[in-house]
């Protein structure tokens, strides 16, 4: 039996461990459990009624208005894209540079993947107002054979995103095929039948682990240049745009940094709590804590280097135009979520050179939310801050979100929180099989 | 199918008794296993899957389909917008990267079902649940004389549990 060691061991894990704990969460769920699902819910119902309200009146009621026409919803729905971006790097780039580290996380850093994008994707439908439009952007053979304008980044958006959600998605789906399996086998009745049915009939022969093995290699090496251009061609939203505070070449770099260092944040936020719920300290441990905090420490300095960089090029360009509205930005009315920002993204995560932090799970957890706020922040002020103080003073303006998009924000937190409880209990939130594989192979060079 | 079907709680023991039955003759090995391991593969002599060309074909479908979708909208409504040509490759270079990165992912997933030969209502008569847990499992066809050898061939590498059917 292979009894061997996984990253830093609290005890010796064998494969039948793996199995029975990392399935253990899969069960009648208890009334704390029922409690957040129904929180969140009622949180969703808040943000739906939000949404039903401004179809009925109009646009009107959230508080975008000229000059500031992209706000909340727009900060949202890029935030949410940023928070997907951590689930592909550690399942797909990190499973290409063969780091062992991300055996236990990817499961659940995919999830998170899969329902950030399902979050995003809402925000623009929301901000069209009309959103019964929203199929104009799809390119279809319309009676006028007018098409999409694929010269547009909005456009290039429409199918970036579009391919991440399904790529991500097969990727997901694919790893837990043989997780599915486990299940099947382990469960009874129709919850039997469903996990059979998903599982496709799997059995682990020699011929389909062959075939897994190079799908899911080739999917991750196409997924790979994929995180970094999907948040590259968002950021083309922007800096394709001649705003000053757009209209930037480093905007691509400057997102996917961002993202990933938001991701990886999102990823503790979660991950905390549930290995504490479900008792799985056994399998991600503070190594694994502490090798995130390590990858949430570069990216802060990348984000702080861009940040540097901006203000730099712009003092460097000589642009009156744009050295107002950099010099607003920190000063202005939004000086507050700037400073803020600055604070959550570039300030708090220093405290991660210290090993202490890095291992203190309790740390972690108030340290990636300050993150999450500085990130929501960062995009808030990049895109708010722009538009309320462009070119003409005649334009200038401030934008206040409205109670409906403050509503709809937070029913997106909702939203986003209650697929994943309902993933955690009904899928093992780590790979049973990458586990497994890996314990066995370290049993394998052992002997 | 007759044959003897044995159970070995490690990795190392299977592969030494693949390596065994097919010294001996025994080829048409039916091998189970709950992780994924490239020593099961070498030791059957299997070294390529025919996913890869798939996933090629899927790749180079989406990035012509890209261009196509692309070229020929803008030809179909040649309708200048920014100043730009009409084929404006350097912003169509995008979809036809997504397009392709989305077709190589499909493909990929749709070869995998073809060649492991799934979605399966039935499972296997040889396959047992706990090769889902931290069993391997090899399943010799044979009968007669050379079952008898099948199965002290694997009693012999260290099998756990061994079932003869008839």
């Amino acid at each position: 039996m292979a009894t061997v060691e996984l990253e830093t061991p609290r005890k010796r894990l064998t494969l039948a461990d793996a199995n029975r704990d990392i399935t253990r969460p899969i069960q009648k769920p208890a009334g704390r459990y029922v409690l957040l699902v129904l929180l969140t819910m009622a949180g969703i119902a808040l943000g739906a009624g939000a949404w039903f309200y401004q179809i009925a009146v109009g646009l009107g009621v959230a508080g975008i208005t000229h000059p500031v026409m992209w706000g909340v919803y727009i900060t949202s729905f890029v935030f949410w894209v940023g928070i997907a971006h951590s689930g592909t790097l550690i399942s797909a780039i990190l499973f290409l540079f063969r780091s062992g580290w991300r055996t236990t996380i990817n499961r659940s850093a995919e999830a998170m993947t899969i329902f950030s994008v399902m979050t995003a994707g809402l925000f623009p439908l929301i901000h069209l107002g009309r959103v019964w439009y929203f199929y104009y952007l799809m390119p279809y053979p319309s009676q006028r054979q007018i098409w999409p304008d694929f010269r547009s980044p909005l456009v290039m958006d429409v199918f970036a995103v579009g391919t991440y959600f399904t790529i991500s998605l097969l990727f997901w789906y694919t790893g837990l095929i043989p997780d599915l399996a486990v299940l099947r086998d382990k469960v009874a009745g129709i919850r039997h039948k469903i996990y059979g049915a998903l599982s496709l009939g799997w059995q682990g022969t020699v011929n389909e682990w062959r075939h897994y093995r190079r799908v899911y290699l080739y999917m991750a090496g196409v997924a790979t240049p994929l995180v970094l251009s999907v948040h590259s061609v968002v950021s083309w939203d922007f800096a394709l745009a001649i705003v000053p505070g757009w209209h930037s070449t480093i905007f691509a770099p400057y997102f996917v940094a961002g993202a990933i260092y938001s991701g990886v944040a999102m990823v503790m936020t979660l991950m905390i709590p549930l290995r504490w719920a479900f008792g799985l300290e056994d399998y991600v441990t503070e190594d694994h804590f502490e090798n995130m905090s390590k990858l949430l420490l570069l990216t802060s300095w990348i984000v702080a280097y861009s940040y540097a960089t901006e203000f730099f090029l712009v003092w460097y360009s000589g642009d009156p135009i744009e050295i107002e509205s950099f010099r607003w930005r920190a000063t202005g009315a939004y000086a507050l979520p700037f400073w803020a920002m600055i604070f959550c993204n570039t300030v708090i995560p220093q405290t991660l050179w210290f090993k202490k932090v890095r291992r203190s799970v309790h740390a972690l957890f108030v340290l990636s939310i300050f993150v999450n706020i500085g990130m929501w922040y960062e995009r808030f002020v990049i895109f708010v801050s722009s538009l309320a103080h462009e070119y003409e003073p005649a334009s200038w303006g401030i934008y206040r979100p409205s109670w409906v998009e403050i509503s709809i924000l937070i029913g997106s937190f909702c939203w986003f929180f209650f697929w994943f409880l309902l993933f955690s209990k009904t899928l093992p939130v780590i790979s049973i099989a990458e586990v497994k594989e890996h314990l066995a192979h370290e049993h394998h060079g052992e002997s | 199918m007759s044959g003897v079907l044995a159970q070995y709680d490690t990795l190392d023991g299977t592969v030494e008794a693949i390596g065994r039955l097919r010294a001996a003759g025994h080829s048409e090995l039916q091998i189970f296993s709950p992780i994924p391991s490239p020593e099961l593969e070498e030791a059957m002599d299997i070294h390529s899957s025919p996913v890869r060309i798939w996933t090629l074909i899927g790749g180079i479908t989406g990035c012509v389909t890209g261009l196509l979708l692309t070229s020929g909208t803008s030809l179909g409504y040649p309708m200048v917008t920014q100043g730009k040509p009409i084929v404006s490759l350097p912003p169509f270079v995008v979809f036809m990267f997504e397009l392709t990165v989305l077709l190589t992912g499909i493909f990929g997933l749709v070869a995998l079902l073809v060649h492991a030969r799934r979605p399966v209502i039935h499972l296997d008569p040889n396959y047992r649940t706990n090769f889902s847990v931290d069993r391997w499992g090899v399943f010799v066809p044979a009968d007669g004389e050379r079952r008898s050898e099948a199965e002290r061939l694997v009693r012999e590498t260290g099998a756990v549990d061994v079932e003869v059917s008839q």
